[in-house]
Parts: structure tokens; sequence; C-alpha cells
């Protein structure tokens, strides 16, 4: 993908010293007898591009209009950069929303609309100008600085919004699921844009999405929600490595879960555990992060891509299950097999189609061995 | 383009060339014509059956003189002008009280909407002339508001409203409301709240963003409630005839002398002639206000 | 003799085909006593409709405009003169009018001005126009010798200043307010010369500020309840302003002048349009309201004198004895009466009359 270049780690979050630009502690919003936020703390930093990511209804807008100042948290203290902004309007506030809808206003122009902001706070006239041509220019939106927002297409329009919540250099920005109302193709392109603007100009970005593709895409942390909690905060990486729970493991990607009964495996590996979850099935060989007491529940969480398919069970690998092919989908280069094992349980493998179709060595109905490593799954407790 | 397209946009055409251009056409044709004690009481009438040297005398009949007679007259533009202030500024009245109105409905709950707009629409249920007598009854001397400011000890005296200008400025905001509060509320509710919410994330207060973005947004109800206000009360009769006192000049009672009292149709028409010139001005403003925002939306 | 704006006619119900014979009738409203209308159709077998206008133009816009679908219609005199002459009526048929026999000739003399030899009218109703005064409130602002019965009252400016206190209302009708105002300056109220018609500008302006409003009806309920304490309008509608106090009982006591310059005495008259549906109808309508039993009662009920001599042993000994119903011979003598203007001159007239109330 884009950001192979070397560049220096950025994880403040991982520094006791770095002061996180936003600071939410305990906050919790009730509108009635419905909890849309149920007591979160959560920490941002300074040019950070952060995700926060559920299902609809998860309260992600919530905490989102929160930081814009739209709602005020019922309980719980939200600053930003040190200041407590409970008393600061959403007009007062260093921080701008990019509207789901774009909120174009549509009886002003291109220019008119990004140039909205800074008339606001009375900057002078070549000041406006200035900074108006800059957001053009970062968006690629010269061409059409005189058009109204009805006269250009869904993207521009996109990127219009985009311009005007950055014209005044907000220390923070808020995206309300910015790419929804583009397509697939535009939305991929728009991605990487909306990444190397966040990278020119060092905004701190908070993306509210629906989208987990998109936010592991873009984000340099995410924090996924759930009924108006968050379930895990972390790289998009380590989200998906070593979810915390099954609901992130399963809400992130495809995932294998096994449910079953742990108990310590001694003279292995530090946390070696066997996971045993069925009748003749070999117990999965696993490592737990946390301690595991004899014979608790536990689920392991494995993706399809860490399993491989073969005739013969692959002895570098711990671990090894037999069963037969019940589904193939192919999806060009790679395919997807629906294995089930003796005990019944399905698993999903995926393996890259280096082969022509053709030749492809496995096919529906076949008999075949899952083998994966130690390592290649994460035991969850919840 | 086929025969059924073709059927299908002539329909409006024939409505406005049958209800619109014919009468028209017909009252323009008076206009030009000169009074007679006859029926009707013109002439000349255009006799169909001595085919085209009838038409041709006809035509040799017409003359401008009751459009040069409205110029001899002060009367007859005192009357278009103060008709023109009446309307002007009952219009603007309208659109004060409206607005608000308008604007408290489209911010009201979804639930309570279809209740406030039956209250706006339900004095249309009673007749228009016994809501004006009723206001008669309200604005005269010893009327409900004289009785009540008395009773509240704010003036001493009754205030003289009823057969007033004040009155006549009171019957027409009243009687006008809801055509300038039903396009103003449509184009607030139609407009999306988040637009408020942008400008304000923008750093506009709740007052400039209602001033830079709200008012704006709703421009074209604002219009089109202007004009649905101002073409009628222009051309208005009752209410000056019943709430107005006798120094109020409105063209529609200059009309109504010409037409009853003088029995002089020709005139009459040429005072109506004129008078729908005056409007056509407001009128394709408006239309070319609604084919602006039609393209906007699309 | 607009009374009110109102048109409240309704559309002419031409083209009804039903099978019964009908007769429309199209009347001032308030008019009639309503059960003559039922003993009409109980005697003839004749459906009636009985439709009802507040406005002399209105009547005379619908048949200047052609097939107004009604078989009767009672116009005022001076509305009638033109009328006849453009062709509205057609000529009564008197062989099938026996009660015309009973017809009063002191009124068919004087109606003979506007429809010679009353070809095509015949009278229904007559009255003056005078001086509704509220006897108590007017000595009260102008002492116990106030002029009440003289055009003074209402066209000095300094009876009028003090009166504007109790308030005064006028009719709101060139045609009558003109002729009254040349009666009060000598000249003749009949003129139809633009000099001499201008006459009556400066009087009418020199009051204009102290009348409180032209208007042809709303002085009935006005006078009635006190409102105002003098009134310049229609006899029988004064006389009705009388009768709704004394019932009320509210301490107003209205009386009606006829001035002693001498008022405006008019006549409605009931013709038939030429292109009326059912004429042999409209006749046998004519003949039964000139029976002398049935125009009596109708009297009775409107106070307003008839132009039939016959029915005056019928009428109630309130209504005969009134002379401001029934005036005697002297106050007869002293009433004029008003032709209808050309057209030039009902110009002049109605715009002198804008000018009055409106100062443009």
């Amino acid at each position: 993908m884009a950001q192979v270049k070397p560049q220096i780690v950025f994880d403040p979050w991982n520094d006791p010293k770095a002061k996180p630009l936003i600071q939410c502690r305990s906050i919790t919003k009730r509108f009635g007898d419905f909890t849309a936020i149920d007591t979160i703390d959560l920490n941002i930093y300074e040019k950070e591009f952060f995700a926060l990511l559920g299902p609809s209804g998860c309260g992600k807008t919530t905490l989102m209009r929160m930081l814009a100042g739209f709602e005020t948290p019922t309980e719980g203290k939200i600053t930003i950069d040190g200041q407590d902004v409970a008393q600061v309007p959403p007009n007062k506030r260093a921080v701008n929303m990019m509207f789901q809808s774009y909120a174009l206003f549509p009886h002003l122009s291109v220019w008119e609309n990004i140039a909205f902001g800074l008339k606001r706070e009375h900057a002078p006239k070549e000041r406006i100008e200035e900074r108006v041509a800059e957001m053009l220019r970062l968006t690629r939106l010269e061409k059409f600085a005189r058009r109204k927002p009805h006269q250009i297409s869904g993207g521009q329009r996109q990127r219009v919004a985009l311009a005007r919540s950055l014209a005044k250099a907000p220390k923070l920005l808020l995206l309300d699921e910015p790419l929804g109302a583009l397509d697939k193709k535009l939305r991929q392109d728009t991605q990487f844009e909306l990444m190397d603007i966040q990278e020119r100009t060092g905004t701190t970005f908070v993306i509210v999405t629906h989208d987990q593709e998109e936010a592991m895409t873009v984000a340099s942390r995410v924090a996924v929600m759930n009924a108006g909690e968050i379930m895990q905060i972390a790289t998009p990486a380590d989200i998906y490595e070593q979810p915390n729970s099954v609901y992130v493991a399963d809400f992130i990607g495809d995932v294998n879960i096994i449910e079953g009964n742990a108990s310590p495996v001694s003279g292995g590996p530090e946390g070696a555990i066997s996971i045993a979850y069925g009748e003749g099935q070999d117990p999965v060989q696993a490592i737990a992060t946390s301690p595991v007491t004899e014979g608790a529940k536990v689920f392991y969480a494995i993706r399809p891509e860490k399993i491989t398919v073969s005739h013969q069970p692959d002895p570098d690998r711990a671990n090894h299950a037999f069963g037969k092919i019940i589904d193939i989908a192919y999806l060009g280069n790679i395919s997807t097999y629906r294995v089930q094992l003796a005990n019944g349980q399905l698993i999903s493998a995926t393996m890259t189609n280096a082969r022509r179709l053709e030749r492809r060595a496995f096919t529906w109905e076949d008999e075949v061995w899952l083998s994966w490593t130690r390592t290649a799954g994460v035991v969850l407790t919840k | 383009m086929n025969l059924r397209r073709l059927l299908l946009i002539s329909v409006p055409y024939l409505w406005l060339t049958a209800l619109f251009l014919v009468p028209f056409l017909i009252v323009v044709k008076i206009s030009l014509s000169t009074t007679a004690i006859a029926i009707p009481p013109y002439t000349p009438t255009l006799d169909l059956a001595q085919g085209w040297a009838g038409f041709k005398d006809f035509l040799s009949q017409l003359s401008f003189d009751n459009f040069t007679f409205l110029t001899q007259d002060d009367l007859y533009w005192k009357a278009y002008l103060s008709s023109l202030q009446i309307a002007a500024l009952s219009t603007l009245f309208t659109l004060i009280v409206a607005y608000p109105i308008a604007y408290g409905m489209a911010r009201a709950p979804d639930e309570w909407r279809p209740t406030l707009l039956m209250l706006i629409i339900l004095p249309f249920w009673t007749s228009f002339l016994i809501r004006v007598y009723a206001w008669m009854g309200i604005l005269s001397d010893e009327g409900l508001l004289n009785q009540f400011l008395l009773w509240l000890g704010v003036i001493s005296s009754p205030l003289h409203i009823m057969n007033t200008s004040k009155a006549v400025y009171i019957g027409i905001v009243y009687t006008y409301l809801p055509f300038m509060i039903l396009p103003i509320y449509a184009a607030l509710d139609k407009m999306d709240d988040s637009l408020n919410e942008a400008a304000v994330d923008l750093g506009a207060s709740r007052l400039s963003a209602f001033w830079l973005v709200t008012l704006p947004m709703s421009r074209p109800g604002v219009i089109a409630g202007c004009f649905l206000v101002f073409i009628p009360a222009l051309g208005e009769y009752v209410i000056p005839q019943l709430l107005g006192g006798s120094k109020t000049l409105m063209i529609g009672k200059v009309l109504w002398d010409e037409f009853f009292s003088n029995r002089d149709w020709p005139v009459a028409s040429a005072v109506a002639v004129v008078l729908l010139v005056i409007l056509i001005v407001p009128i394709v403003l408006f239309q070319r206000n609604q084919q602006k925002q039609q393209e906007a939306e699309s | 003799m607009l009374k009110t704006l109102i048109p409240a006619a309704l559309l002419a119900m031409c083209g009804t085909m039903a099978a019964a014979e009908e007769v429309h009738v199209y009347n001032w409203s308030d008019y009639i006593d309503e059960s003559l209308l039922k003993k009409f159709e109980d005697e003839t077998g004749i459906k009636l409709i009985y439709d009802v206008f507040d406005s002399n133009e209105v009547l005379e816009t619908k048949l200047l405009s052609g097939n107004s679908g009604y078989d009767v219609v009672v116009p005022t005199g001076s509305f009638i003169e033109r009328q006849i002459q453009a062709g509205v009526f057609q000529k009564l048929d008197y062989s099938k009018l026996p009660n015309a026999k009973y017809l009063w000739d002191t009124i068919k003399d004087r109606t003979a001005q506007y429809d010679p030899g009353n070809a095509y009218s015949v009278n229904y109703m007559w009255g003056t126009t005078g001086l509704g005064v509220n006897i108590d409130k007017v000595k009260e602002v102008m002492g116990d010798d106030a002029p009440v019965d003289s055009l003074s009252l209402v066209f000095d400016p300094k009876n009028m200043e003090k009166l504007q206190k109790c308030g005064v209302m006028m009719l709101d009708a060139p045609t009558e307010m003109i002729p009254a105002a040349l009666r009060y300056l000598g000249e003749d109220p009949n003129s139809k010369d633009p000099a001499v018609i201008a006459k009556a500008e400066p009087v009418l302006a020199a009051i204009r500020p102290y009348v409180q409003k032209f208007n042809s009806s709303e002085y009935i309920n006005a006078l009635a309840n006190g409102d105002i304490c003098v009134a310049f309008g229609w006899s029988g509608d004064i006389l009705q302003a009388r009768d709704r106090a004394d019932e009320a009982d509210n301490g107003v006591h209205i009386a009606y002048h006829i001035p002693k310059e001498g008022a405006l005495m008019w006549f409605d008259q009931m013709a038939i349009p030429a292109d009326a549906p059912n004429p042999e109808g409209a006749l046998k309508f004519l003949n039964f309201m000139m029976d002398p039993q049935n125009i009596a009662a109708a009297s009775n009920y409107v106070n307003y004198a008839n132009g039939n001599k016959e029915s005056q042993k019928y009428l109630d000994p309130a209504v005969l004895d009134d002379p401001a119903i029934y005036p005697d011979q002297a106050t007869m003598d002293n009433l004029y009466t008003v032709t209808a203007y050309p057209p030039k001159v009902q110009r002049i007239v109605t715009r002198l009359w804008t000018k009055v109330k409106s100062g443009t």
C-alpha cells in the first residue's frame, strides 16, 4: 500500500510524556432514558488520524458531536488542548467538522463556501483570498471556484466540504462518514487523498465511519465502539492481529472463532495453552497473553489467511485439523475454502491463487488438512 | 414528438388560453370600445355574421381614447400609486408577521407540524367575508380590541382603527397571511438543519447563521409568498371597502366605480388592462424566480 | 342606491328545466313580507324563486350583460329610465294586469318621468331620503332648538362640527347626496348642468371632515345602537332603526324627518326583462302584487309607502298615519325627483363624489 516509505514511528499514545490534544474523561450522554454514550475515556493526540468505528447507533456520531460542541455530555469532561470545553459553544471551538451530507451552502459558490469560516473571523481580505486559493489547490478545485455546489460532481462536493472545514486550520477536524456518499472506486481514491491531506496539513483528524476497511486504511488508531462503549482502541494492525474481544475480532475482517476449554501447557513457550474444542479433535495449541486458569472457557480467534490448506498436515505448524471442503469462494487473487471438521465446526481458510484455475489443487468434497502455527491466532476471554 | 406527448403538453396551454387569454382579449377589446346605452353597454360589438367586412368595420371603430382618458385625470395614477403603496407595505407587514410563524413551524417537533399546518389553513373554512366582518367587530371604536385596551388601562380613549388605512393593512395582513406562511414554511422545512450547524461550526453565531444561511435559503419561499400577497392585494377591493375609510384610495374601488356607478365598461376595462400591465412586471419576475429555483434544485 | 357592496345575489338559475312553471323574482333584500311568497305559490300554482340584491348597480350590471334569467326585477326609478333606453325591458301587457286599476295616480304621474306612460313598469314601493335623528343626543350637543327638520342640520359645517361628537353617517350615493346638497343651496336638484352640479362640491367638502362614514347600510345599526346621532338615509331604513331601538328598549329614540327644504322621492319599480324566460308568470306576479291586500301586507311589513291607492284601506293606521311614511299633501308637494344623468354627466357626478370622499 501507499505508506511503504520509511518513516519515523508515530506513536504518541505509547509515550507517557505526550500530552493528548483531546481528553475525554468518563463521558456519558443520555437522551431521556437512552444512554448513547456510556462512561467513555479517550485520548487523541496531535496529528493523529483517529477513527471511531462501529455500527450505526453505537454512539460514534454522538461522541463526535460532543467534540464539535453540538451536544453537551450529561456527565464527564472534555478538554481540547488542555481547556475544558463544557462552556465553549461550537462557533468558538478550534474544531471544524465535515458533515456527512457535506452541508455545503447551496446559495454560495465553491469559493464563498470555503471562505465562509474565514470571513466569520474577519480575516483580512488578502489573507482570505490567499487561504482559499491554497485550499482550492490542496483539493484540486481551482477550476470550480465560481461554480455553485449543484453544478459540480459528488466527488468535487466532497472535496469542497473538506476544503471548507480545513480553511480555518482547525486544531481538530471531525469527519462524519466523509466518504459515505461516494461510489466504491472514488471512495478508495479519496481515502488516500484524505491521508495525504492529513499528513500535509498536520491537522488532527477524527473520522466517524461504519466501514471497517475505511477505518483500517486511513487511521493511525481505531476505536471500535459498540452500544455506547469503546471496545478497543488500537492501531489498525493491533486491532486486526490482537483483537481484545470476540466482538472486535468479528467486526474487523473475517475470522474463525473456536470456542473451547483451556489448559496450560507446561514446558512450552511462556503462556502456552491448549484448547480442547471438540470430541476427536486435536486441541488447539496457542499462546495466551494473560494467565488462563485450567478449564476456563476461551475463544480462539484465527484469521482465514493464517491457515493453510494441504493434502498432508504441515509438520512445521503446531496445529492441524482434518476436514472436508464444502464451499469454495473464488475471488480471483485468492480463494476462500470452507472446511467442515469432524465435529461439525466450520473453518474458513484463504489461499492465494498462485496457480491457474484449472491446475488448482483442491475442489469440493476434497478431504484436506488445515494447518496453522501456535502464534497465528489469539486467545480471547470475552 | 409523438401525438400523445403533444396532447399532454397542450392541456395547460388550452387551459391558459380558455381561462386567461380569451377573457383578457375580451377585456382589451372592451377597453377599446365606447359606451352605449344598450345590451351590452358598449359599441362596437363584433358581428361574425357579416364576415370579413364586418370585422374590418369593427376594427376601424376601436380606439385608444379610454387609455388617453386615464392619463387626463390624476385620480387614476394616484389610485394606482396608492394601491401599489398599500400592496407593498402590507406585503412587507405580512412577511414580518409570517416569517417567525413559518420558522417556528419548521422548527416544531415533527408530530406537531400537521396540527400547526391545519391551524394555518383552518380560517379558510369560514367565509372570507365573515372573517372580515369579524375584524370590523374587533377594530371598531367600541370593538373588542379597544375594550380590551381600555380595560388594561393602556389607553384612555378608544383608538380609531376602523375605517382607516390601518384597518386595511390589518385586514390584508390577516387575510393573506397563510399565502405567505406556507411557501416560507415549505422552503424552511426543506432546508437541511446541518447547514445551520455547518455555519455555526465555521464560526458564525446563531444570529449570523440565520442571516447568512437560513434567510438566503428561504428566499425562494419569501419571494413566492411576497408575490402571492402583493398581486392580489394590489387589486384588493373588499377589504378596503369594508375596513377602510373613504380616504383609502385603491384602484379596485375606482374600477368598481367605473363599472357600476359610471356604467362605463370600456373605461373600467382600460383601468383593468393597465392594472394587469402593472401586475405583469412582478408576475414575470415571479416566474423567473420560480424557474431559477427549479434549475437550482435539478 | 347602493345598499351594501355584498353581491348577495346568486347567479341566475337559468336553464332549470323543471316541468313545473317557475317565475324568478329579483328584489331588494328585506323588502317583502315573506308569507306573500307562499301565498302567490298557493294561489297560482307557480313555483316562485325569490332572489335578493343589495344594489341597483349589481342589478343593472346583470341586466346589461343580458340573459339574467329573471322574470321580475325591481330597479329604482332613475335606473329604470336608462335601462328602458338600453332595451332591457319588455312593455307590460296591461290587459293581463286587471289590478292596475288600483294604482295611485299621484305616484303614476311621478314615475312616468322615468317610464313614460308607465309602459314598462309599475310601482312597488316609494320613499324619501331624509334625516334620521337620535333626538336626545342631538339636543344634548346642539340644544333644544336644533334644526332637526332642516337640511342645514347636515349641510351647515357649524352644525356638523358639533354633531361629529355624537357621530354622523351619510349615504354613499352621489345620486342622492348631490341633489340634496343642490336643494340646500336652492339650486335645481335635478340639474344636469355640470356647472350647477359643481356647486355641490364645496358644500359636501366642507362637511366631509365631520362625517364618520359614508355608507349606505351601516347607519341602520349604528343609529339603533346609539353609536351615531344623525344619519342622512332612506326613510324605511331609518324607521327600521327606530323600531329596532324601540324593541331593544335601549333608551335610544329615533325619529325620521323629511327636511323642510324638500326631500328626494324615489320609486322602486317592478319590470319584466325583455329576455325573461316566463313573461306570463311575471305578469301574474305583478298582478298579484298589485292586489290591494297583498301590497298592503308588504307595506305594513317594510314600513314603506306603496303606489296602490286602494291598498291604503288595508294598511295599519301606524303606517298610513305616519307622516314619515305617508307624508301630508304639503310635504308631498315639496318632494322632488331626479332623473338619470347622461353618461358624461354621470362621470362628473361620480368623480365629484370620489373627490369629496377621498380628497383626490
